[in-house]
Formats: C-alpha cells, sequence, structure tokens
C-alpha cells in the first residue's frame, strides 16, 4: 500500500511537472494562436543560467534562471514572433522552430555540445518521511511550487485588471483592442510568465538530474505540446489535467512497465494522445484552434 | 467629428469600397444603410483600423484615424458595437463591463451609473456573459461601449438577429441616447429603423454612397428601394 | 489531346529540365571534384531527395510535418541493417534476426526494401494522424519523430543503440545519388500534375471549397504523406550508403530544422523550390561549417572553432526567410511558370486551344425526376434562433430565388443544405435519400454543388485549374476533367481567364470561377450564394446573362440567393422569401416583390406609405 502511495506522489510531482510546461505553452498560445516550439529552450537557456552561476547563493542563481527565462522570451518575442503575428498558424509555428534552433545552437557554441554537471543543494536530493512515506523533498518542491503557481496564476487572472485584459484578449483579441486594451503590452505580459514558468521548470529538472545540455528542451516541449492538445486547445485548465494525465501515465508506466519495455516508455507515452485526438480531435476538454477575431 | 475621405477599401486585390465620402457632426445620428455586400462592414473596419485602407482617409477631429492600431482609435473616443456583438462570453457581465470602463479611479463609478442605466444588466451581472439572450447581449455590448465615455458611438447592424419587440428597445435606448447628445454613426441593414431614427442617412450600394438625406427626402428617392429590391417594373 | 497538363507543353517541359538540369550540374560537379568534395555533393543529393518527399507532403498539402525525417531514420536502418557484411553485423546488433543479418543485399534492393518499410509506416502513423486537425499535425508528427528516435536509440540489440552503425557498406556513388535524385523530381512533379495531387493542392488553397467538390482531405493527405514516407526513407538509406555511419541523432532535430529550411527557403510549394532550396542551403552549410573551423574572415576577424555556429546561421536565415519572404525564392513557382522565363519572350503560357466543347460538359437532356428537399428545418445557434421551421424543394430544371433581409436565415439555410451545419431538428433528402449531417464532400459526389458569398477560389491555381480539381473532386481523370473544364469555362465565357491565377482574378471573375467549378462536378443541384454581391451594375447584368443562358443548358437545379432583385425578377420564375428565420412567402418574384409583408421586411411600412404616396 505504501509502495502504491509513494508511486503516486512520484506520478503527481511528474505531472504537476508536466503541467507546469503545458501551462506556459497554453498562456502564449491564449492570446498569439501560436504554439512556441521554442519553449524548451526557454527552458533549456534558464537550466545553463544555474549552471553558469553555480558559485553564487542558490536563491540568486534561481532568481536569476527566473529572469533569464522571461528575458529571452520577451526578446523572442519583439525580435521573431512580433513581425509574423498575422501570418497563418504553420508560419508561426515554423518561425518558433527557427528560434529554438537558434537558442539552442547558440549555447552549444557558447559553452559544449555536451552535458554539464551541476551541483544540487544538499537538501534536496534528501527525503522527507510523512505517514511511512519517504517522498524526496524535490517532489515536495515541485509540488508546492506548481500549487503556488496555480494559485498566483489563477490570482492574477482572476483577481487583476491585467489578467482581466489577458483573458479577454484570449478569447477575442480584435475586441479587447476596440475597448483600448494594448494588444503589445497583453502579449508581452504572456510572453514574460510564460518565460518565467519554463525557467521554473528548467530549474526543477536540473535539480532532477543534476545536468543542463543543448537538447534538453525538447522532450519537456513535446511533453507540453502534447498536454495541450489532449487536454484541448487554449484551456488552461485544460492544459493542467494533459499535463497532469501526461505525467501520471508515463510515471506509472516507468514502474509497471515490464523490463523488455521499459526503453519505449516514452514511445508508448506519446502514442496515447494520437489515441485520444483521433475519437476526440478538439482534445478532452474541446476547445477552438487559433483565435476569434471580430 | 468624423470624416471620410475618398476611402476606399480592398482585401487582397478585391476593392469592395470605391471611394466613400461620409460626415458625422457632433451630435448627430447618422446612418449607413444598404444591402449585404454594400461594404458598410468594410467602412468601419476601416475607421477602426482593424484593415487599412488601400485610399482616402478617417479623420477624426484633428486626428488622422487611418493607419493607427485599434486601441489607439479606441482611445481617441470612438467605441464600436461591432456585428454580432463580440461581448466576452467566458467573462462575467461585470467583468466586460469592468474591462471597458477607464482604469483610473473612475472606473467603479461608472459601471455602476451603467448598471443603473440597464437595469437588467444589475440583474445578471455575476452572471457570465454567454448566458444573456440576444437582446440583454446587445444592451451589455452598448452599455460597454458607452462606459469609455465616447465621443462617438457607432453601432453596427445593432438589430440583427434580435426579436421586433426587443429591437424595439434597443432603439429606445439608443433614443435616450440621441436625447443626451451622444454623437452616433447607425449602419443597418434594415433600413426603416434607420432611416426614422437618424438626422441623415447614406445609402450604400456595392462599395459607393448612391444617395444621401434626411428621412423625407430619401423616401421621394428612388434610388433608394432600387439599392434594395431592384428597379420596380 | 487537348492538354495533357494543365500547362502548354513547353511550359510543364521546363518545368521539368530545369530541376533535372541543377541535379546534372551538381553530379558534374561531384563527378570531377576531389574524392572530399564527391562526398559531399552525394550527401547534398540524399539530402535533396529528403527535401523533395518534404515537398511532396508539406507543400502540397499546406501541412507541416515535423517527423517526415523519422522515415529516413526508418530507411537508413533497414538499408544498413540488409547491406552490412555478416562480419561486422552481429558484434553491432546481436538481437538481429539471421534472415535480415545475412542479408547481405545489394545497394539497390535495399534502398528499394528501405523505401518499402518507409512507406508502410508511413501508411500506419498517417492513418491516425491525418485524422487530427490541421494544427494536431505538425504536433504529433514531432512527436513520432521523437518516438522513432527514442525506439531506435534504446532498442540496442536490433539497432545498435546510441552508438550506432558503423562500417556499412559505401556504395552510393555520385550517379547512383544523381539517379536517385532525378527519380524523387519525377515522381514529385508527376504527384503535383495528377489528380490526386491537384485534389490535395486544393485543400490546401481552401479546405471548405475543396469539401464542396467532393474531395476527401484525409484520404489526399493520406496518399502524399505515404510518398513522402517513402522518398525520405530512399534518401536516408542512400545517405548512409555513403557515410558509412549512422546513429539515432543522424536524422534527427537538426536534420529536421536544416530540410525544412531548404525546403522553405527555396519556396515550398514547388518541386523547384525543393531543389533549389536544398542546393542552395547546402552551399550556405558547407559555408558556414568553414567558418565552424576556424576561419579568418576577409583576413579581418579571426573565429576560432565553433561548432553549431553553421545550424546558428540556417536558422536566422530561416528565421529570416519566414519573416520577410514566407514564399521562398521560387514563389512556390515550378521553372515552367517564372515570370521572368515570360519576359525574356520564352512562350510560358501560351494561348490554349480552342476546346471541342463537347458532350463533356452537358449531362442528359432530360434530368431524372428527384428533388432537393429540406423539411421543418430548424437550428440555433449562439443562442438565437436562426432558423425556424423551414421548407424547401427544389427540382432539376428549375431556378428557386431564395430572399430576405440580412440575418433571414438564407446562407445558414445554404449550409444546412450542403452539409456544412447540422440542423437541431428537420430532415434534407436528396432524391429521395435522406442526407442529413451528409458532409459536404459526401453531398457534393451525390449531386449537389454550391458556391460561396466569398468566392473562395483557389488563388495559386490557374482557371482552367480551378474548374477542372472540381470534376477530378469526383473522379475524373485529368484528361476528362481538362474537357470538362474547357467546356464549362467556354460556356462561361471565362476561357481568356484560363492560364490566369485565381488569385490575380477581379472579384467579378472570381464569382464566376466558383460558379465555373461547382458546374465541373457535373451538379444536380446548385446553390449559389449570392454571386452578384459586391459587383458593379454591369458586372452585374453580365452574370445574369451568363447565368441564364448557361444554367439552362446545364439542366441542374438552381437554388440562387440574391439581394439584387433585378437578377432574381430576371432568373427565377418562383421566389422564396425568409425573413427571421421563417418562410414569409413563396411565389413568383412580380407578386413578392409587391407584396406589402415583404417591402416591410426589407424597409419597414414607413416605406409603404411613402411607395403609396408615389403611386
Amino acid at each position: 500500500m505504501t509502495e502504491l502511495g509513494q508511486h503516486l506522489i512520484d506520478a503527481l510531482a511528474l505531472g504537476s511537472l508536466y503541467a507546469l510546461i503545458a501551462l506556459g505553452i497554453t498562456l502564449v498560445y491564449t492570446v498569439m494562436g501560436m504554439m512556441n516550439f521554442a519553449h524548451g529552450e526557454f527552458i533549456m537557456l534558464a537550466a545553463y543560467a544555474l549552471y553558469v552561476l553555480a558559485g553564487l547563493p542558490f536563491g540568486v542563481a534561481v532568481a536569476a534562471a527566473l529572469l533569464t527565462g522571461s528575458l529571452v522570451a520577451l526578446l523572442a518575442e519583439r525580435v521573431a514572433f512580433r513581425p509574423v503575428r498575422n501570418a497563418d498558424l504553420s508560419a508561426q509555428l515554423v518561425t518558433s522552430l527557427a528560434v529554438a534552433a537558434i537558442l539552442q545552437n547558440i549555447v552549444t557554441v557558447a559553452v559544449n555540445a555536451r552535458a554539464q554537471s551541476v551541483e544540487t543543494p544538499a537538501g534536496l536530493s534528501e527525503t522527507t518521511s510523512i505517514g511511512g512515506l519517504l517522498v524526496p523533498n524535490l517532489e515536495f518542491v515541485t509540488l508546492g511550487l506548481t500549487a503556488i503557481v496555480l494559485g498566483g496564476l489563477g490570482w492574477l487572472l482572476y483577481r487583476t485588471r491585467t489578467g482581466l485584459t489577458m483573458r479577454a484578449a484570449a478569447e477575442n483579441f480584435d475586441m479587447a483592442r476596440l475597448l483600448g486594451v494594448r494588444a503589445d503590452r497583453v502579449i508581452a505580459i504572456s510572453f514574460a510568465i510564460s518565460g518565467a514558468l519554463a525557467a521554473a521548470v528548467g530549474v526543477l529538472i536540473v535539480m532532477q538530474t543534476g545536468q543542463v545540455s543543448p537538447t534538453m528542451g525538447l522532450t519537456p516541449v513535446l511533453v507540453g505540446f502534447v498536454a495541450v492538445v489532449i487536454g484541448g486547445f487554449g484551456r488552461i485548465f485544460g492544459a493542467v489535467i494533459g499535463g497532469l494525465l501526461l505525467g501520471i501515465l508515463s510515471s506509472l508506466l516507468g514502474v509497471y512497465l515490464p523490463d523488455g519495455l521499459v526503453p519505449f516508455r516514452d514511445a508508448i507515452v506519446f502514442t496515447v494522445p494520437v489515441l485520444i485526438l483521433i475519437f476526440r480531435p478538439h482534445g478532452l476538454l474541446g476547445g477552438e484552434v487559433g483565435r476569434a477575431r471580430v | 467629428m468624423l470624416e471620410l475621405e475618398g476611402l476606399r477599401v480592398g482585401y487582397g486585390r478585391i476593392e469592395v469600397v470605391h471611394g466613400v465620402d461620409l460626415s458625422v457632426g457632433e451630435g448627430e445620428a447618422v446612418g449607413m444603410i444598404g444591402p449585404n455586400g454594400a461594404g458598410k462592414s468594410s467602412i468601419l473596419r476601416a475607421i477602426f483600423g482593424l484593415v487599412r485602407p488601400t485610399a482616402g482617409r478617417a479623420v477624426f477631429g484633428d486626428r488622422v484615424l487611418t493607419g493607427m492600431a485599434p486601441e489607439q482609435v479606441a482611445r481617441l473616443g470612438l467605441a464600436l458595437v461591432p456585428e454580432g456583438r463580440h461581448i466576452f462570453k467566458t467573462l462575467t457581465v461585470e467583468e466586460n463591463l469592468r474591462l471597458a470602463a477607464p482604469a483610473d479611479g473612475d472606473g467603479a463609478e461608472s459601471t455602476e451609473a451603467a448598471l443603473g442605466r440597464f437595469p437588467i444588466l444589475r440583474e445578471r451581472a455575476r452572471r457570465r456573459a454567454d448566458r444573456l439572450s440576444g437582446g440583454e447581449q446587445q444592451q451589455l455590448a452598448i452599455a460597454r461601449a458607452l462606459l469609455g465615455r465616447p465621443k462617438l458611438l457607432v453601432l453596427d447592424e445593432p438589430s440583427l438577429g434580435l426579436a421586433p419587440k426587443m429591437i424595439d428597445t434597443i432603439y429606445e435606448l439608443l433614443h435616450g441616447l440621441r436625447e443626451e447628445g451622444v454623437t452616433m454613426l447607425l449602419v443597418e441593414q434594415n433600413a426603416a429603423r434607420t432611416i426614422d431614427f437618424c438626422d441623415r442617412c447614406a445609402v450604400l450600394s456595392t462599395g459607393k454612397v448612391r444617395a444621401q438625406g434626411s428621412r423625407s427626402e430619401l423616401q421621394r428617392n428612388p434610388d433608394v428601394l432600387r439599392a434594395y429590391l431592384g428597379r420596380q417594373p | 489531346m487537348s492538354g495533357a497538363l494543365f500547362r502548354s507543353r513547353p511550359s510543364a517541359l521546363v518545368s521539368l529540365l530545369v530541376p533535372l538540369a541543377l541535379i546534372g550540374l551538381v553530379v558534374l560537379v561531384g563527378a570531377t571534384g576531389t574524392p572530399s568534395l564527391e562526398g559531399t555533393v552525394i550527401q547534398i543529393l540524399c539530402n535533396l531527395i529528403i527535401v523533395v518527399g518534404l515537398q511532396v507532403f508539406v507543400g502540397n498539402s499546406g501541412v507541416y510535418s515535423f517527423g517526415q525525417l523519422g522515415f529516413a531514420t526508418a530507411g537508413a536502418y533497414v538499408a544498413a541493417l540488409l547491406t552490412l557484411p555478416a562480419a561486422f553485423i552481429l558484434l553491432q546488433t546481436p538481437g538481429l534476426p539471421h534472415f535480415i543479418a545475412g542479408a547481405d543485399s545489394g545497394p539497390l534492393v535495399s534502398t528499394l526494401i528501405a523505401a518499402g518499410v518507409s512507406a508502410l509506416l508511413a501508411a500506419a502513423v498517417g492513418l491516425p494522424l491525418m485524422r487530427t486537425s490541421t494544427l494536431a499535425i505538425p504536433i504529433s508528427t514531432f512527436a513520432f519523430l521523437i518516438v522513432i528516435y527514442n525506439v531506435v536509440a534504446n532498442w540496442d540489440r536490433i539497432t545498435g543503440g546510441n552508438a550506432g552503425l558503423v562500417s556499412i557498406p559505401t556504395t552510393t556513388g555520385v550517379g547512383a545519388a544523381g539517379l536517385w535524385a532525378a527519380v524523387a523530381v519525377v515522381l514529385a512533379l508527376a504527384y503535383k500534375w495528377l489528380p490526386s495531387g491537384y485534389r490535395l493542392q486544393a485543400t490546401r488553397e481552401d479546405e471548405v471549397a475543396a469539401g464542396s467538390i467532393g474531395i476527401g482531405l484525409m484520404r489526399e493527405r493520406m496518399i502524399a504523406f505515404i510518398l513522402s514516407g517513402a522518398l525520405c526513407g530512399i534518401g536516408g538509406a542512400l545517405a548512409v550508403h555513403q557515410s558509412g555511419v549512422l546513429n539515432p541523432t543522424t536524422f534527427y532535430f537538426g536534420a529536421t530544422v536544416t530540410t525544412l529550411t531548404m525546403l522553405v527557403v527555396g519556396g515550398a510549394r514547388s518541386v523547384l523550390g525543393a531543389v533549389i532550396g536544398a542546393i542552395a542551403i547546402a552551399v550556405v552549410n558547407e559555408f558556414l561549417r568553414g567558418v565552424e573551423n576556424g576561419a579568418d574572415l576577409l583576413g579581418v576577424i579571426s573565429i576560432g572553432e565553433a561548432p553549431g555556429l553553421a545550424a546558428i546561421g540556417l536558422g536566422l536565415i530561416l528565421l529570416a526567410t519566414m519573416i520577410a519572404m514566407p514564399n521562398g525564392l521560387t514563389g512556390g513557382r515550378e521553372a515552367g511558370e517564372l515570370s521572368w522565363l515570360h519576359r525574356l519572350g520564352w512562350p510560358v503560357r501560351p494561348p490554349l486551344v480552342e476546346p471541342e466543347v463537347n458532350d463533356g460538359a452537358r449531362p442528359a437532356e432530360r434530368p431524372a425526376p428527384g428533388a432537393l428537399r429540406a423539411e421543418r428545418i430548424s437550428l440555433a445557434f449562439a443562442g438565437l434562433q436562426v432558423l425556424r421551421d423551414v421548407d424547401l424543394t427544389l427540382e432539376p430544371g428549375e431556378v428557386l430565388g431564395l430572399i430576405g433581409p440580412n440575418g433571414a436565415g438564407k446562407t445558414t439555410l445554404v449550409n444546412v443544405l450542403s452539409g456544412f451545419q447540422r440542423p437541431d431538428a428537420g430532415t434534407v433528402s436528396l432524391d429521395g435519400t435522406a442526407v442529413t449531417g451528409s458532409s459536404p464532400a459526401r453531398l457534393a459526389r451525390r449531386g449537389l454543388g454550391r458556391t460561396f458569398q466569398a468566392a473562395l477560389p483557389f488563388p495559386h491555381l490557374t482557371g482552367l485549374e480551378n474548374v477542372a480539381v472540381g470534376a477530378m473532386g469526383m473522379g475524373a481523370g485529368r484528361r476528362r476533367a481538362v474537357t470538362i473544364a474547357t467546356g464549362v469555362l467556354a460556356r462561361l465565357d471565362l476561357l481568356r481567364l484560363a492560364t490566369v491565377p485565381a488569385g490575380s482574378m477581379p472579384p467579378g471573375s472570381q464569382r464566376l470561377l466558383g460558379v465555373a467549378r461547382a458546374l465541373a462536378i457535373q451538379p444536380r443541384y446548385l446553390l449559389l450564394d449570392e454571386p452578384a454581391a459586391g459587383l458593379s451594375e454591369e458586372e452585374g447584368e453580365q452574370l445574369t446573362e451568363i447565368l441564364r443562358n448557361v444554367l439552362a443548358d446545364f439542366g441542374c437545379g438552381i437554388l440562387l440567393i440574391e439581394h439584387d432583385m433585378s437578377i432574381v425578377m430576371k432568373l427565377c420564375p418562383r421566389v422564396q422569401v425568409l425573413d427571421d428565420g421563417r418562410t414569409l412567402r413563396v411565389g413568383a418574384p412580380d407578386e413578392v416583390q409587391a407584396d406589402p409583408a415583404v417591402i416591410e421586411s426589407y424597409l419597414g411600412s414607413n416605406f409603404l406609405v411613402a411607395v403609396d404616396a408615389r403611386a
């Protein structure tokens, strides 16, 4: 029984991580109508910030990483995404792919193509005992962080004027502008938050794996995409659900999959969403592709 | 107040508005009527910066509107109640209003005033906007437009899809606004009420103004019937 | 033999020969250069094959797949495993079944088998994937890329895992690579000019209009996806037989970005674009790689070793292209379509030979009995009741006008009749068969055609192609489609626009083209949605004349939505008036026009007073 409980907490923690990725991607999707390939590189760059600033106190390094995520996202929006804002979805997707390739290779040139190891604070690799369960501290942090993020995002979106303008812009961008909402500002804020979320994910991944590499963002961004798609495009709640489901599935497969199939865990995990898409082409919770226009 | 000078609007290679001149004076209620496809909505989109005109311009007071982004046009004091209303369905009535209210301290007060003018909205203040009936949505759209205390209120087909009784209610509302001196530009395909209501109407057909004048002038003008129903036998 | 292809003969020939000539040039460079240059050239040609494979799917469907290199991986591994000599193979892949390990195939056989396996894989993967929405395809194909990577990287015993395979026989010569590249180009062009390719392009141009002429979206995408997979598999197989080594990252993210850049920079819609892009970017890439290895730029700046610089350069090129030149260097046109050729006096588009207007365009003399019937149709949308209990009957050979003020529900009714919207209540039947809720494509195949308020032409296809695709939607082969199309165009007096891209036509002509396209499916019932909207008075009159002359000829039943009463008066012996979702009146046009209730619904009771006063 305790073993099951253990596995469930592990699964929940992984699901939370995936939910955070999905959230970051959805935020940008709702205001831009674009699925951002480069989100994985925001994650990666924030992780490298930790690597580069390894000497500094942990808190400072994390703050720097968060800042890095937001700044890179804002920069990408200003330079690369704004010019293609009105292009069709495919064009925006390919543009984000280009940005991802550029960012990934900047790091390869600046640092190294190989993975580098990063020291993690001792406390995080320990476990704490709760009611007979041994829970890695990192998982506490992940769960806690996700809860805080969800709460904070909820507060921002539903209790502040900025959040109101974001929700309105997400539903009908043109109409919001007709009411005086500044398009550029809303998009910039969405990107900044998205970047910060990516950074948080990057930090958590580094804490988990103890290393960084230029290609570390690829699988997370795919996970995020798939979670958004199965949750239903553009639904913030759906993204969270999608992420949780994917994480739980992945984690439980990792435990219960027969030995011979373990290396193929990822393959199986990603085939499931495709099956979901066949029966529910708009995702589990439904959702509209693209933005509404006046 | 608003001047359209030689406005031409096109999408790609297709021109739908072939040089339109129109003016709206302060305190006036001006109508634009004409059949579907005449270009009325395109003219509005050009005024509000949703589409760039291919030639000509729109001038508001001393500012040239053409080339501005929609949010800039809105901040100059023009408010649009678009065709189909486009209220935010995932927001509550109150949130819809709050969004439109000026962000400064006045915000709460004008929202209150709006709810006062539209009692039915006050009743439904906490409901999600997609639960409102067509007529209620229209009222919300108008209330929302008014909140910005616009200098010019533009309405695109406000009676579309509404039951006759509801149309009566809406027009009563508009009458009231008229009394208060709100300047209005009203676009309708249904000519009857518009000609009745407005000081002046311009009849549009296939991208051009075919006739312009007051109610009595238009009722004497055979071009109006022709624009709608084709030549009389 | 009027037009085996839709371009003039010289134009088609040029489109075919120019890319082949470019390939020939590249082969020449490789054959006469140093061995190292030859190796590079072979790699370029293999990449070219992959890019052409990419073009077949992405260019024709307008949908991006990020997983095509997964097929290159599959093809590469299959070819490698089949050709690795027995001495080396079991060391690297202990789990490999003996019949593969001992196969020791030659290069040609292994490449062909690789193509076959890739095609099968594409079929298996495409079946679920092509069902998903247009935005979900890029994401799910990206997932496929990563899944393939994972499988190959983890299946140590069969694939050699992360370490990969070495000592693969290097059998690809520059001549073989060039030959395969030529084959790929020919296949890609052939597919593009076949009915199937045209149907897929129609879905790219306008998904809605394509449905209205009977085109099956999923089927057409599948065909291109499978062909694309096969070509990518071939490219992978040949490449691996040049380099001699293979690992999971050979055809992974980096290669995906590179090939995509090649396609986008060249121009995704044309095969020429794929070829030019592949060569141009490869050259740039080589230059950048040279810089990577440490170079003196103009003797001024010294850059140290920097792997990854080339990739940054390519990424920047892709970004710049997406922002500034999204249609690529060729603008999506084949060699025979480029305008500069025309300026040189080259006969790019000679006038069409006068077609024999044969009975390809005329249906039987007397249409079989039957009717398009809508009964008690009701539909509510976003809280508004748009249609209430509406009946409508249309018989072959008759013309029925549908009028009413804006918002009355006319277009919605047509959408319900043509399968674009589902009614909440009521039934639609076509010649006795209940068809409520059938898809537009299925209805088209049953003989229901329609036009749209917004014309919805296929902008990058010529006038003739627009109409011929209509016939192809019904399964006609190329020759028959051209015959039907020229016949229809001739009758609608649109022949002069046959070689003009629809996107360049004035709106009136685009409208007429839409009508022609709908006629090409040889419908029994034709629904025309405001064909005259936005036209000038003269254009409207022209339209009326054409409609009057032609429609009687074609014998279909016509439902005409129009606001312009003069047109309705001239064409429709019977008129149905909708107001506020209900049928107000059905009768002869002059009755309807003078009916007080109708006048009131449009202009209000005040007008009646005025009209009476004037009368």
